[in-house]
């Protein structure tokens, strides 16, 4: 399957590794991401696709102190974000709002909301609470889970728990279920690891190593897809997490990002450091039920889950997101800092 | 005279029904006779209307006519007259002589009472003359009955008396019928008397019949004694009225018992098939199992024969029990082939069973037994086909996990290949010796093999089709790549050695190029029958989808063992990035260790290929036992390389991403991951690739100061000359090598790159270090 040049492509001005989508733009398809560069001034760009969908257009675009390691969208506040930065010796993290009248300004400075100052270590990421207006946040850093509680009026956020995952497991990421807001996945470097927030304890855990990428099933409670380096993608039934329900072969070199697509029910997007992104259709429902179903028909399936390679890359594709507005629409970040936004509307059909 | 006659019978005629009219006048009798010409004309008609007849007279007849009937009816009227007179004078003289004849009887009747009552009177003295003798002998008479009927009972008594003497002389004669008849007449006198006037004799007679039971039930026991002989002791017995149902019960079970003595049992089946070849030679059939078997059953047939006619009544029983053997006997054979039998041994089993089962059905063959035996053999058939692949299969994997393979033969010595060439050998072999087996179970001529072979032929494919289907499974199984749910986590996948991952995956090449075509061969030429068999699914076999299956396991196979590999150097190069604090790191000494364990690994990859994978077609020359000056030669040509890149880096520092770019869009995209083939080259070359991929990667995750930047470089520096060395595209570890050290650049706060004299001298300092620690162990 070869990805053809039909994505809108755009570029940064240095590397880059996040993109997040602006769940909270309700009248525009956006896009937030931001560099990565250890030495030039960062910034962050605020995209656009045009109504047509033929253009991306750089919305806004401001400074960042530090390069980002990444980037998160508030999900009720389409002007706030969050972002992980390094300073090349420490990590931090920070809340930030963009300016309001930020077109008319000559160069908008982000306003920054709250420091997770309380936070020190190698922070990996910010989560936002899955849904809805809750000011509650988690950052985890190779061995801690913080859960903030942010205010944005009184531009402070406080620590309201934490927890070690202990010295060993050093976690990279997480997602938080959208099913279950207590619940939240961090992987770590042999098992990915389940919180309760309420009691602020490692509840759960699948043992697998090398985890790089996480994601929630939102429209399947239960299903959470994981991405590792060798072993290509998997999806799991946290009901019974000793065996994958479904194993997806991934990318030639590591599979870094997974994401679920919020509308469609199985439909699984993948970045890699070949170079490529993967649209999978993963049944991953009943894969058991339908082998025992009729032998001809699994077998098809298993032999093609892949639906389409998007090979149009030119390095390691580290950011992946797909749109919540228009749910066929996804951005793509490589390293390079090329932006792609492809739609997978022709393949929509045949799921 | 005939003419005359005619006349005369005429008048005659008429006479008679003139008189009949007259005495009878019922005109339908006097017409009936003459009622051919009863017309108008017809003056004897009763409906004779003599105006018409005159009417038509005139207008027909001419006078002459009319004179002349004229005439003739005169005359006829003058005959009637005549014949009238005559008949009243006739009749007239009747009625005179009866007249007479009631005179003369009046006179005679007269005087016959008095004779009557003489006679009365006669009869009335011999009656009263014969009470007379009657009273007279009456008492005589009565004396001599009584006399008749006590001579009668004294005869029964003597009988009873005799009957324990005349017993005794039956037993000795074995007149065994008479004894009974005899018995059984005496016994209602016996029954009433026996307790008072006859007891001794009873006891005695009773005695007796015991002696005669007990010989009667010896005889029915005994199997020397004829079937006749047997029927008449069981029918006596029963008028005996000794509980025959009890003795039937007690034979049949020790019938039943005897079925025991028959069962093959799976632990002496094999001798007894052993023994039906050696005795062949050795002639020695009366210790011959087999032999003793047969006779045993028999035995057993001729005796359910026997009691089929003894006890008619007891069918069913029969039946149940040969039907208990025939299951008995296919329940063993299955416990038999539960372990491995070769197909000549089922088949020495299967005939004896089937000559069993033979000679019973032809004693019972209302029980059914070869429809139920056929039944049963085709399930045994079946589970022995199922079972031959399923020991073959077994086989295999014994063989691949025979050898212990752990870390160190396995790359030193030539484990896996040894691995690799028994595991095809026992593929190979094992196909064809199955279907040689199999061939075998065709040749059969044994009744029911026949009419099975479309059904064995079916059974066959459709064997081949599971088999092969479930060693891929079992393939993939035993290499980790998909845990089998029956064992969840047994084997952890670390603990699977990635050689056998290798073995396996050349061996699906072997089984998908060579064994698939040769069985296809063989189910064509021999079993190919089974295609007529409906099977929903079109044919059982089908050798393409099994060829695409192994080509995907293999490719599934060799893709995981690279990954195995990969995954180990990967943990290596993580271990490497995450410990230390490169912001922070100290000016590189040495070229670190984690890149002799990278080499290591590399070397270890190389050799496990070398013994299992061909080597590609493309290779290019390399001279393995120079090393050494080889080693040295390329590394100073790569200082030279080094020093140009050295200097360029120094110069364009801060255009560095931009540099990097343009060179990009000039450069032919390289491409890093391609098709991986079953070469060593091949396979080696991806590993190498991905590894270096791999450490492109953490580079990029990490921030470097001036000094981890150079160690960096370094450790690139120093792999290049190895690297190359062993994979097969230059150019494209060349580029994963810069692009390494683009990524440490990028990620570095302050590039500065080592000088190259002090590159080289390290590079120098560590391989006279490696070189010594070889030196060392090759010593030691």
């Amino acid at each position: 399957m070869q990805g053809g040049s039909s994505g809108i492509g755009y570029g940064l001005k240095y590397q880059a590794r996040c993109i997040s989508d602006v769940k909270a733009d309700t009248d525009y398809t956006s896009f937030l991401t931001g560099t990565l560069s250890l030495k030039e001034e960062n910034e962050v760009h605020l995209l656009r696709l045009s109504s047509g969908g033929s253009e991306l257009i750089c919305e806004g675009l401001f400074s960042h102190p530090n390069e980002i390691w990444d980037l998160a969208s508030c999900p009720f506040d389409q002007r706030i974000f969050s972002t992980v930065f390094s300073t090349g010796e420490s990590f931090g993290a920070a809340i930030w709002q963009i300016p309001e009248l930020y077109g008319q300004l000559n160069s908008p400075q982000l306003e920054r909301v709250a420091s997770l100052d309380a936070h020190v270590g190698k922070i990996n990421c910010v989560l936002w609470w899955p849904s809805g207006r809750c000011d509650k946040l988690i950052s985890i850093d190779e061995q801690n889970l913080f859960l903030w509680s942010l205010d944005c009026s009184k531009k402070s956020a406080e620590v309201l728990s934490k927890d070690s995952a202990g010295m060993l497991h050093s976690l990279s990421g997480g997602a938080w279920d959208p099913h279950d807001v207590n619940a939240v996945a961090a992987t770590g470097e042999s098992s990915v690891q389940f919180w309760d927030l309420r009691t602020m304890k490692k509840v759960n855990s699948i043992e697998h190593a090398h985890v790089r990428g996480v994601d929630y099933n939102p429209k399947r409670e239960h299903i959470l897809v994981t991405a590792e380096d060798e072993s290509g993608i998997h999806v799991w039934d946290l009901r019974k997490a000793k065996v994958p329900v479904q194993e997806l072969p991934g990318h030639t070199h590591w599979t870094w990002a997974v994401k679920c697509n919020p509308e469609y029910d199985g439909l699984i997007l993948s970045a890699g450091t070949d170079s490529a992104v993967n649209l999978w259709f993963a049944s991953a429902s009943s894969s058991d039920d339908k082998t025992s179903e009729s032998p001809v028909e699994s077998t098809r399936q298993r032999v093609n889950p892949l639906l389409n390679s998007y090979t149009d890359y030119e390095d390691s594709v580290y950011g992946l997101a797909w749109s919540s507005r228009e749910p066929w629409v996804f951005a793509s970040l490589s390293y390079d800092g090329r932006v792609v936004i492809e739609s997978v509307k022709p393949f929509l059909p045949r799921i | 005279m005939a003419t005359e006659a005619a006349p005369m019978d005429e008048k005659a005629k008429r006479m008679r029904d003139l008189l009949s009219s007259f005495y009878a006048p019922d005109p339908s009798i006097s017409t009936s006779g003459s009622s051919i010409n009863a017309s108008f004309d017809n003056i004897n008609s009763t409906s004779f209307d003599a105006d018409q007849y005159m009417d038509l007279m005139i207008k027909k007849s001419n006078l002459e006519v009319l004179l002349q009937r004229h005439v003739q009816m005169a005359a006829e009227i003058k005959n009637l007259d005549t014949d009238l007179q005559m008949l009243v004078y006739e009749n007239y003289n009747k009625f005179i002589s009866a007249t007479d004849t009631i005179k003369r009887m009046k006179s005679n009747i007269f005087g016959m009472e008095g004779n009557m009552d003489q006679l009365l009177q006669k009869i009335m003295s011999v009656q009263s003359k014969s009470d007379g003798v009657n009273t007279s002998l009456f008492e005589k008479r009565e004396h001599i009955e009584k006399l008749h009927r006590t001579r009668n009972l004294l005869r029964k008594v003597q009988f009873i008396y005799d009957l324990p003497a005349r017993l005794q002389k039956c037993i000795k004669s074995e007149a065994y019928g008479d004894a009974v008849r005899f018995y059984t007449g005496a016994m209602p006198i016996l029954k009433v008397y026996g307790d008072t006037s006859f007891q001794d004799c009873r006891r005695a007679s009773e005695e007796a019949i015991e002696i005669i039971i007990k010989n009667l039930q010896t005889k029915l026991f005994s199997d020397s004694e004829s079937i006749q002989a047997r029927a008449e002791a069981a029918v006596l017995l029963k008028q005996l009225d000794v509980p025959v149902d009890s003795l039937k019960a007690k034979l049949l079970e020790k019938l039943e018992q005897s079925l025991d003595g028959l069962q093959i049992k799976p632990e002496e089946a094999s001798t007894l098939v052993e023994h039906d070849d050696s005795s062949n030679d050795t002639e020695s059939n009366d210790q011959h199992p087999a032999k003793i078997h047969e006779d045993a059953v028999r035995g057993f047939s001729e005796a359910i024969r026997a009691y089929r006619e003894i006890f008619p009544d007891s069918e069913e029983r029969l039946f149940k029990l040969a039907r208990a053997l025939t299951a008995m006997h296919f329940e063993h054979m299955e416990l038999y082939i539960k372990k491995r039998v070769s197909a000549a041994d089922f088949l020495g089993i299967f005939r004896i069973v089937w000559e069993d089962v033979v000679l019973m059905d032809e004693v019972l063959p209302e029980a059914a037994l070869s429809d139920l035996s056929a039944e049963a053999a085709q399930v045994t058939l079946k589970q022995f086909v199922a079972r031959m692949f399923s020991h073959l299969q077994q086989d295999i994997s014994d063989t691949l996990l025979k050898f212990d393979i752990n870390q160190k033969e396995a790359v030193e010595g030539e484990l896996l290949k040894v691995v690799l060439e028994a595991s095809q050998k026992a593929v190979l072999q094992g196909t064809t010796n199955i279907f040689q087996d199999f061939r075998q179970l065709l040749d059969e001529k044994t009744g029911i093999f026949i009419k099975m072979k479309d059904l064995i032929s079916g059974w066959i494919q459709k064997g081949s089709q599971d088999f092969f289907r479930s060693l891929e499974a079992q393939f993939l199984v035993l290499s980790g790549k998909t845990s089998s749910s029956n064992d969840i986590e047994g084997k952890s996948s670390d603990k699977i050695h990635a050689g056998l991952i290798l073995v396996l995956a050349q061996l699906s090449v072997f089984i998908e190029q060579k064994v698939i075509p040769r069985v296809t061969e063989e189910i064509a030429a021999s079993f190919s029958g089974g295609n007529s068999q409906a099977f929903e699914n079109g044919p059982a076999f089908i050798p393409g989808e099994l060829c695409r299956v192994f080509h995907a396991a293999s490719e599934k196979l060799l893709q995981h063992y690279i990954d195995t590999r990969t995954q180990k150097v990967s943990v290596l190069l993580r271990k490497r990035f995450k410990t230390p604090n490169w912001v922070k790191h100290k000016e590189p000494r040495e070229v670190h260790m984690y890149v002799d364990m990278f080499l290591h690994e590399l070397e270890d990859v190389g050799k496990e290929v070398k013994q299992v994978l061909p080597q590609g077609t493309f290779r290019k020359h390399k001279r393995t036992d120079s090393n050494g000056s080889n080693t040295t030669t390329s590394s100073r040509s790569n200082t030279l390389h080094n020093d140009k890149m050295a200097r360029s880096n120094s110069q364009r520092a801060r255009s560095q991403l931009f540099e990097t770019h343009l060179a990009k869009l000039f450069k032919q995209k390289v491409e890093i991951f391609t098709k991986v083939e079953f070469t060593q080259e091949s396979v080696v070359t991806t590993t190498v690739k991905l590894c270096l991929k791999s450490l492109q990667e953490y580079v990029r995750l990490q921030t470097f100061n001036r000094s981890g930047f150079q160690q960096i470089q370094l450790d690139i520096q120093f792999l290049k000359a190895p690297l190359k060395e062993a994979v097969e595209d230059e150019a494209a570890i060349d580029f994963l090598l810069d692009e390494v050290i683009v990524a440490a650049s990028e990620r570095c706060l302050d590039v500065i790159p080592l000088e190259p004299p002090i590159l080289d001298k390290l590079i120098q300092a560590k391989l006279a270090k490696s070189k010594e620690h070889n030196h060392n162990t090759v010593s030691s």
